[in-house]
């Protein structure tokens, strides 16, 4: 009895995070202080004011009127020397920077350095203007006003005489200037994790600041779970408290399990008991509903409410806690502890959430296109053992029809995960295995870890370790060793500008300058970047120490959060640069800061399969999103657990409608891809994969405008509708891109049916059957088939959808198939839709190799029904095309190979829902073509049911060229 | 085979599929199985009828890249309707049926050497290289195919041989039982006859203390056994579960509770522990544990299967020996003396002489004499102790020839029985034939139908991958599919994991041998080999015109 009695306690036990492994607020020394400050202002109430103040005389406004600076005192310490800046630019953003001058040491102020695409332009149209008591400008174009306060310091963004973000309005402002160990003062001696304990009874002496900084002081030194942080550079950390008056939603601030609506941390019934945590950190095992860190890291946040959206961006690197409160319904307060680093925040003033999106994008960068291949689906497992393993899963998934585009391998490739290095038994030959799955127009991903395996006779390491580019210890000297998989590793300094000419040079395939490349590679290998929070298995909450020192002598406290994506921004351009042309790389990594989003994909790590988590998987990727990480998706599978074939099969269908689309699964589960399950789920999720690869022009297209806009792939119902309040808190259903498609997956188990709420009135269709589900002007909720085989998805009344329907094995063998458009007219009987297209691989389109239409369906009181086709790149003047590229010359002189090689891909099916009566006639440029049509509910009616169909039999119109069909009546 | 560039440059090619098949009449057959080209003739209206009867299109639409039929099957030679197949010539080679879903891909498919499945100007056509090499790669397969069989057919006669000496051996142990039958009955008539003098007497005895006592002491000991044997196994499973997870624990979990339970372990096994120092003070520990202990647990258990009717009977004969050294030394010496008491015994000999057609007599004489004996008080009580152990062995020898018997009519039934050794009883030769392949670091093993391992070669220990438990159960009974899949289950138990078990793939070869070994999930094991039982004569082994035939083109 107590032998199964035990494995069932190992068993709970292994599904449970372990928490212990990682700091609480309460643990954490300067969170625990910042907390304290908060706790002290709220006491005090009105009585308390904030120690800084500008320096009224010493505000200087720049040359071009559009920026300033002024010295900031605190009342704390009026020797300590601080600096304001504050900066208006061009698209309306507002840039505020303070940093302590003349201080005893350097604060790190390069976080906005990797952050930001570009130093962004300072306006050209603002000019401030000061008063005595304080200097304020407007925005001419938008009527923002952006305010400083001089005494107490206190900023604001106003519109329409409504102040919509205030930073230190409670007067939580704090930068803890740096000081001397042995500074002379009334403190008692440090000691561990004792702040704010009893001893304090031994001599109360009067601290003249206790009423802003408490009575301990700030530790030197602190220690968790048996590791101490040494704190060399004392206490340096930042609180900045940042109101939303008027703003009763909160979103973004990825990466954490928890819902869009993010649920507050303090005050009364918070629903999480710390401040959502902003540190990367490997998690095993993490909880599907909490405020823990977890891998990415993006302090971001959007505050929304029916009459705007605003956004703030804290551009810090360093280990940052935030407290998310509602005071009332209708307002936000936060409030954000940062372990080090200067204060530079952007205020992002809307005030629609695309603006904010596009607000955003504009400093730190859109989505790059990704790879078309990147949008279909990937194979994964931990892992396939050989190279004979990887080519039986190939012809697994073809003998089932099965298709999928990219087969990965983690990281039991490497022998003693050396990576780049293959394992000679079960990998004789990586690059015939390479060829032999490309021969299908495949793709393969392999596993890179940051991690080192410190090994002489391991090239990379050696290499790395003699000319210098690893990550050193507190001492500044050597390298500093962790463990990881390989064991005992090191860890590369991407701060290092040398270490990235290096790391793009073992990428190279060809070639031979005798340092170690990887010639057991091919162009068709993509990269997958894990572990890069980084986690180091015998460290500080399985990550890198804090004192750690990278390039610049700067500390890993400082740029903690932006470590991992420079990992990733390495092995990108590596990957781009493998060729000449380069070529566009995929990389996958799982941690991330703001910037990401400009390099690659990113997962939510490791997931477990149940049910929780397949369902906090979409909030947590609308999260994502909205903080500009949209290409993004969670394991579908789980990667802990066994899922039941109902859950697999639930999850791939949530999968499918994930910008990243991934199965993946841990090495002690079961094999389950597809083609092993019994029917009917292996037909289901072949259904389902197979309506991926359909919708692949949908996806694609809602790319290309991501990486102009910034504007997320899945868009929330509060996007879609800013100013219906009963959407705002939905994060189970979404919009793809601007093309229409509203999609609820189901992610509980037993579901026959399911409620979309519809937030106009328009009729919403069916996607597999064209029924009709009315919307309401003041909303309302529709019940939709969802039994096991049933994906809720809807067409939105007024949508054009191009698809491509013919199955194949992989999207590349999709390239010449002809495409149908699904035409849902809506309520005045129009529509319209996009399509983008290029070769999916190269960057050829920034040279205008590429076709983009727009569709639209347009119909005139008792005329005919028009649908036609139109060069939307022609339309735009080449303006803006794709990915912040303008393309000119445009039109269809210029010279585009991708529009040749395309030129005989025709339309070979329309489909028109909803009309109100049957045609009499069809024809394009004239010649009457066929069609059919079914009787049912016309779009400008109030009738229920089916939606009449009009089939348009192959009108053999071109996808690249302009062309009108007319619908008589 | 086809380098992927060859997709990108087929997309370049001006030429769409529907222009060129509407330019060319032939091409309305393209695709088309030849048994069916009558099929796709127009009425004289210039209509066509879908294949199912269910819808009439005009000829013009058959093979236009678009689709019409429900069934697909206007559409042979495009991939207009996914549920329909395309049939390549391959003139030179032989002709392939391949999914719609794979023409006008862009991708030259194996199948189609002869390139129809691309547009023209795709795919070049190499059904003379690639027929060429498939009749050759076939004939090289039916010659290793042929040599297999001859080594197979040497396994049926084996069989053939395995069943005529199970056959004589069945026969001969059955007569042995009915014999042992018999001897067991006559032991029992004994026996009873014995008791039933012996059992008021006994039953007398029994009250005495002494027995009573040795009673409860015995009943005693053998409750501590039970719980020494419990201890044990719980020791023994923890030992386990703490070695297993010392083996098998996930580094990445990096939980300092299993790092500790490990270093804990350690430290109760200075013997598994590769340290020096460790290995050094343990060397005493072993010596001391030497030591023997005589109340091993065998001792205890030939203690605890002591007979204690048979030892009061003999406790009874020792004391009353000694008492009657001078009062009944009268009765007792005499027998001695002239060799009665060995006569005595070896009365209860005599019967194994008897024939068996006196032994009915034999019986009732025996029965009086021993009767009469005892009433004299020549013949003891001891002789209900050595009736009660000679009927023992009767049963026992009995039991044993029964189950003999059991096995080899199991044997026999198992020869042929297709769940087994085939329907000819191929596979009997190789039954505990082991095959082992060494990967560098382990060594597997399998024991085809008994068991299979995996062994450290590094010195480590050695676990069980399980027994054989079935054939390849997704294959139908009887098939060459069914042989062609060995699964061995309920082996060892993994660390967090489920008990190891292995699937043995064979195909046809001239040799029993193992060629390769992976473990695609934890713990379960896949290992590829070839035998000769797999290669039969005229038939493929893998049937014609089969998935396999066409993978191989």
């Amino acid at each position: 009895m107590w032998l199964p009695l035990a494995l069932v306690l190992l068993a709970a036990d292994a599904l449970a995070v372990k928490r212990h492994d990682f700091k609480t607020c309460e643990q954490s020394g300067f969170c625990k202080r910042g907390r304290a400050l908060a706790a002290r202002a709220k006491a005090a109430s009105s009585t308390w004011k904030s120690p800084y103040s500008v320096d009224a005389s010493s505000v200087a406004i720049s040359a071009q009127k559009s920026s300033f600076t002024a010295s900031v005192v605190s009342s704390l310490y009026p020797e300590i020397k601080f600096e304001l800046e504050v900066r208006a630019h061009d698209d309306g953003t507002f840039r505020v920077r303070m940093d302590e001058v003349d201080g005893l040491r350097k604060r790190y102020d390069e976080t906005a350095k990797w952050a930001l695409i570009r130093e962004p332009t300072l306006s050209d149209a603002i000019s401030w203007k000061q008063t005595k008591k304080e200097i304020k400008a407007t925005n001419p174009k938008s009527g923002v006003e952006f305010r400083v306060q001089f005494a107490p310091l206190r900023i604001a963004l106003s519109r329409n005489g409504k102040e919509e973000v205030v930073l230190n309005g409670n007067g939580l402002l704090h930068m803890e200037h740096f000081r001397l160990k042995d500074e002379p003062s009334p403190e008692q001696p440090p000691v561990e994790n004792q702040e704010g304990e009893e001893q304090v009874v031994m001599e109360p002496p009067v601290k003249p600041n206790a009423w802003f900084e408490g009575d301990q002081p700030p530790q030197w030194e602190e220690s968790f779970g048996g590791q101490t942080d040494t704190k060399p550079k004392g206490p340096e950390s930042l609180s900045l408290d940042i109101s939303f008056p008027g703003h009763g939603h909160l979103y973004g601030l990825p990466e954490h399990a928890t819902r869009m609506d993010l649920p507050t941390t303090t005050g009364e019934n918070a629903k999480y008991k710390d401040p959502y945590r902003l540190y990367n950190l490997d998690v095993f095992e993490y909880e599907a509903d909490s405020e823990m860190a977890l891998y990415g890291a993006v302090p971001l946040v959007h505050a929304h409410s029916t009459h705007s959206t605003v956004g703030v961006f804290n551009a810090i690197g360093s280990e940052t806690w935030v407290d998310v409160d509602h005071p009332t319904s209708d307002s936000t307060e936060t409030h954000w502890i940062s372990e080090s680093g200067i204060m530079d925040v952007f205020f992002l003033p809307g005030p629609t959430p695309d603006d904010v999106f596009m607000q955003y994008a504009r400093l730190t960068g859109t989505p790059a296109l990704p790879r078309h291949f990147a949008l279909a689906y990937h194979q994964c497992r931990w892992n396939y053992i050989s190279s004979t393993d990887v080519r039986e899963v190939q012809a697994r998934f073809d003998q089932d029809d099965i298709p999928f585009d990219v087969l990965w391998l983690d990281i039991a490739y490497a022998p003693n995960h050396k990576y780049f290095i293959w394992d000679e038994k079960t990998f004789p030959d990586p690059v015939d295995m390479f060829n032999d799955v490309a021969a299908f127009g495949r793709k393969m991903v392999v596993i890179i870890d940051p991690h080192l395996k410190k090994d002489t006779t391991y090239p990379v390491y050696k290499s790395a370790s003699e000319k210098g580019l690893l990550v050193k210890p507190a001492s500044g000297s050597g390298e500093y060793d962790g463990w990881c998989w390989p064991g005992s590793s090191a860890w590369v300094d991407y701060f290092n500008p040398a270490s990235w000419d290096w790391w793009q040079g073992l990428f190279k395939i060809e070639g031979n300058n005798g340092d170690f490349h990887w010639r057991q590679s091919t162009t068709d290998v993509f990269i997958w970047n894990d572990m890069n929070e980084p986690s180091v298995f015998n460290g500080p909450e399985i990550t890198m120490p804090k004192t750690n020192i990278h390039h610049g002598g700067w500390e890993h406290r400082d740029v903690h959060n932006i470590n991992g994506m420079l990992f990733q921004n390495a092995t990108a351009q590596a990957v781009m640069h493998r060729t000449d042309p380069p070529q566009r790389p995929f990389v996958l990594s799982r941690a991330f800061f703001p910037g990401s989003q400009r390099l690659g994909a990113i997962w939510t790590g490791d997931n477990l399969g149940t049910w929780e988590h397949m369902a906090i998987g979409i909030p947590m990727v609308l999260s994502n999103g909205i903080a500009g990480m949209t290409f993004s998706g969670a394991d579908v599978g789980g990667f802990f657990g066994n899922p039941d074939p109902e859950m697999l099969t639930r999850w791939y269908q949530v999968g499918a409608f994930a910008p990243f689309f991934r199965a993946h699964a841990h090495i002690d589960t079961k094999r389950r891809e597809p083609y092993l399950l019994d029917e009917p789920f292996k037909s289901i999720i072949r259904d389902v994969i197979r309506l991926r690869y359909s919708l692949l022009p949908v996806w694609y297209t809602a790319f290309r405008q991501a990486s102009v806009s910034g504007i997320p792939v899945l868009r929330p119902q509060y996007t879609v509708f800013p100013h219906d309040p009963k959407g705002f808190s939905l994060d189970e259903q979404y919009y793809i891109g601007s093309s229409g498609l509203l999609v609820k997956p189901v992610t509980a188990p037993g579901i026959a049916e399911t409620e979309i709420y519809l937030a106009e009135a328009q009729p919403y269709y069916n996607y597999f059957t064209a029924k009709i589900y009315r919307g309401k002007r003041s909303g309302t909720n529709v019940t939709v088939p969802a039994t096991l085989y049933q994906v809720p998805l809807l067409i939105r009344g007024g949508s054009i959808i191009p698809t491509r329907e013919r199955p194949r094995r992989s999207s590349a063998l999709m390239a010449r198939d002809p495409f149908t458009l699904r035409i849902a007219l809506d309520a005045s009987e129009q529509a319209e839709g996009e399509l983008y297209l290029d070769d999916g691989n190269s960057y050829e389109y920034e040279k205008g190799h590429l076709v983009w239409r727009k569709f639209t369906a347009s119909k005139v009181a008792k005329g005919p029904l028009k649908i036609t086709s139109e060069d939307m790149a022609a339309l735009q003047g080449g303006k803006n095309v794709v990915d912040g590229v303008d393309v000119v010359p445009f039109g269809s002189q210029a010279p585009n190979a991708f529009r040749d090689a395309v030129q005989g891909v025709r339309v070979e099916n329309v489909l028109v829902y909803g009309l109100k009566s049957r045609p009499t006639k069809v024809s394009v440029g004239g010649a009457e073509i066929e069609w059919e049509f079914t009787e049912g509910a016309a779009a400008k009616s109030s009738s229920e049911g089916t939606a009449t169909i009009l089939r348009i039999r192959d009108p053999a119109v071109k996808i690249v060229n302009d062309w009108s069909i007319e619908v008589a009546f | 085979m086809l380098p992927p560039t060859i997709t990108l440059l087929s997309l370049v090619l001006p030429l769409t599929a529907s222009a060129a098949l509407s330019a060319d009449p032939n091409r309305k057959l393209r695709g088309v199985l030849p048994a069916r080209r009558s099929l796709y003739t127009p009425t004289s209206a210039g209509t066509w009828k879908c294949l199912n009867g269910n819808k009439e299109i005009s000829w013009d639409k058959v093979n236009d890249d678009f689709c019409d039929c429900p069934d697909g099957s206007d559409e042979p030679g495009t991939s207009a309707c996914p549920n329909s197949t395309f049939y390549c010539v391959n003139e030179g080679h032989e002709g392939a049926t391949i999914s719609s879903t794979r023409v006008d891909d862009g991708l030259c498919e194996k199948e189609c050497c002869d390139g129809s499945d691309e547009p023209e100007g795709v795919c070049p056509n190499v059904c003379e290289e690639v027929g060429k090499e498939y009749r050759q790669r076939r004939e090289a397969e039916a010659k290793l195919r042929k040599t297999g069989s001859k080594i197979r057919s040497t396994y049926v006669i084996f069989a053939e041989k395995e069943k005529k000496r199970l056959q004589s051996s069945i026969a001969a142990l059955k007569l042995e039982v009915e014999a042992k039958k018999k001897e067991e009955a006559h032991a029992k008539i004994l026996l009873d006859h014995a008791e039933s003098m012996s059992q008021a007497s006994l039953a007398y005895k029994q009250q005495s203390p002494l027995y009573q006592s040795l009673v409860k002491h015995s009943e005693a000991l053998k409750s501590l056994q039970a719980r020494y044997q419990a201890l044990q196994n719980r020791e023994r499973a923890l030992s386990d579960v703490l070695r297993n997870l010392k083996e098998g624990y996930n580094p990445n979990y990096q939980d300092m509770a299993v790092l500790e339970a490990v270093r804990g372990w350690d430290g109760l096994n200075p013997d598994a522990s590769p340290v020096e120092e460790t290995t050094e003070s343990s060397e005493p520990v072993a010596e001391k544990e030497e030591t023997v202990d005589p109340w091993d647990d065998n001792a205890i258990s030939t203690l605890l299967r002591e007979d204690h009717v048979s030892l009061l009977l003999q406790h009874d004969s020792h004391i009353s020996q000694e008492d009657s050294t001078e009062e009944e030394g009268n009765h007792s010496a005499p027998f001695d003396r002239i060799g009665l008491t060995g006569a005595v015994d070896s009365v209860f000999d005599l019967e194994s002489y008897v024939p068996d057609s006196l032994y009915p007599a034999y019986e009732n004489a025996r029965t009086q004499v021993v009767g009469l004996l005892t009433k004299l008080g020549v013949v003891r009580e001891s002789t209900t102790a050595k009736a009660r152990e000679r009927h023992n062995t009767a049963i026992n020898q009995l039991r044993n020839t029964e189950s003999k018997l059991y096995n080899e009519e199991q044997a026999l039934n198992k020869l042929y029985d297709p769940k087994w050794y085939g329907a000819d009883g191929a596979w009997k030769k190789l039954e505990g034939t082991c095959l082992s392949y060494n990967t560098g670091e382990y060594t597997y093993e399998v024991c085809l139908f008994g068991q299979a391992t995996q062994k450290s070669n590094n010195g480590g220990g050695s676990h069980s991958l399980g027994h054989f438990s079935s054939w390849n159960t997704s294959a139908p009974e009887g098939t060459p599919e069914y042989y062609s899949r060995q699964v061995y289950k309920h082996g060892a138990k993994c660390w967090n994991g489920p008990e190891r078990s292995i699937t043995v793939d064979l195909v046809c070869g001239t040799e029993n041998v193992l060629l390769s070994v992976s473990e695609p999930e934890k713990c379960e094991y896949r290992v590829t080999g070839t035998t000769p039982a797999l290669c039969f004569a005229d038939t493929a082994d893998k049937p014609a015109g089969s998935s396999g035939a066409k993978e191989e083109l």
